[in-house]
């Protein structure tokens, strides 16, 4: 009997865990077509940079590689991540996911460096079309990755204090779900933006 | 969980994730080299580096977002298949028009300069003034950030060259520095370390220019008829 009610919760939790994974990868699609959108203007305005400096000069392509591997790698570690929370086995996910967290965080720092850079050599987003269309793309991407490092954050917390349990695991699924995502995103920004710029 | 077989395919195993580390790596590194060490360029680079975006793409979603591995009736790929019919719309659509847009609607100063790389001596019966014929050539090198020679007098339909020869770029833009005028259809010529533009000389009368990160930088040249 005991065991009957036990395989009938979790199939019912398996069930909701469906729904809610359904759920979230319709928002992942439509959070891909406002990227969509971003490339789209990027594509083109690229062209449009008012006399100034374009791509080609302006951008470093093996600061992008660089970003390129750390972001593919973190999305590796998170799935070795995933299948330690799926075993249950705690302290692999905090290792894996840790990893993860201190990757997502080498990404984001070069990204501001570069940010940075740009904007004390007067390259701004209000400088030409190219530049905005530019920071937006590629701002957002790093809004998304700076969302998801908290999330990731308060979750192992969570992870941390209270162990792992099935909500828990669910919300693991859902945040390397949005950190693949995020990976595939960056590959097309590192082709179109970076390489694409020495076409 | 893992006794049952039919739901650990679902996800993904230690394995699968290596093959798809491995093989995004190498979908990285194969289009960062073809492209860094010029063996592509133009539309060949477009196609080559969109062509392993993709593919990086595929591995990336059957690799680590085990798609395909759903139980049916497929919600996931399906809403991922209409999704992409969308891209296609906005991404396609958006490039088509905008193509056509900037085809027919060049601004005065890119189809003045359109005028002169073409040589089109009339649009609609008029004359453009553009050069048939080029002139010889004068030269302006500027080095440790000096000009010279500051003034050059040419004839119209000469054509005049700036070498930079420092080791930093140099972006000149003519008139001066608070009120820049385009000449001939070039707002700046941005010249990398060690290279050199050239312009032809269409607009007759005297003209200023100068580095633009360097006003002090400034010549001028003088075009006879």
């Amino acid at each position: 009997m005991a065991d009957m009610a036990e395989a009938k919760l979790t199939e019912h939790e398996a069930h909701y865990n469906d729904r809610v994974q359904f759920g979230f990868w319709i928002y992942l699609m439509t959070d891909l077509l406002m990227f969509t959108v971003l490339f789209a203007v990027y594509a083109v305005l690229r062209d449009n940079t008012l006399g100034g400096p374009g791509g080609d000069e302006l951008f470093s392509q093996p600061l992008a590689l660089t970003e390129t591997l750390i972001l593919l790698t973190s999305s590796f570690t998170a799935g070795l991540g995933m299948i330690a929370a799926r075993r249950g086995l705690k302290n692999q996910v905090l290792v894996w996911f840790g990893i993860t967290f201190m990757l997502g965080l080498a990404f984001l720092s070069f990204e501001l460096k570069e940010f940075a850079e740009f904007i004390h050599e007067g390259h701004t987003m209000n400088t030409n079309a190219f530049l905005s269309s530019f920071f937006a793309l590629v701002g957002t991407h790093g809004l998304h990755i700076t969302s998801g490092l908290l999330w990731m954050a308060i979750t192992l917390i969570f992870v941390m204090r209270r162990g792992l349990n099935g909500p828990l695991v669910r919300k693991l699924t859902l945040l390397s779900l949005f950190w693949h995502f995020l990976d595939i995103v960056w590959i097309f920004i590192f082709s179109v933006v970076y390489l694409m710029a020495l076409a | 969980m893992s006794s049952n077989p039919k739901h650990h395919t679902e996800h993904g195993t230690t394995a699968s994730y290596i093959v798809g580390f491995i093989l995004s790596l190498l979908f990285t590194i194969i289009p960062y080299l073809l492209v860094t060490k010029h063996k592509v360029s133009g539309t060949s680079l477009l196609a080559t580096v969109l062509g392993f975006a993709l593919l990086q793409m595929i591995i990336q979603l059957v690799f680590f977002l085990h798609l395909g591995r759903e139980k049916k009736p497929y919600w996931q790929s399906s809403f991922l298949v209409a999704t992409v019919g969308l891209i296609l719309v906005v991404v396609v659509g958006s490039l088509w028009i905008m193509h056509h847009l900037h085809y027919n609607m060049v601004p005065t100063e890119a189809s003045k300069k359109l005028v002169n790389d073409e040589a089109i001596y009339q649009i609609g019966g008029e004359q453009t003034g553009a050069c048939q014929t080029m002139g010889p050539n004068h030269q302006i090198t500027i080095k440790d950030g000096q000009i010279s020679p500051t003034h050059i007098a040419a004839q119209k339909c000469d054509t005049l060259s700036f070498v930079n020869q420092d080791d930093e770029a140099h972006h000149i833009m003519f008139g001066s520095f608070e009120e820049p005028q385009p000449y001939a259809g070039e707002d700046m010529l941005s010249l990398r370390k060690g290279r050199a533009k050239t312009i032809t000389l269409s607009e007759q009368g005297t003209h200023t220019f100068h580095d633009h990160m360097h006003p002090e930088t400034s010549g001028g040249f003088t075009v006879l008829p």
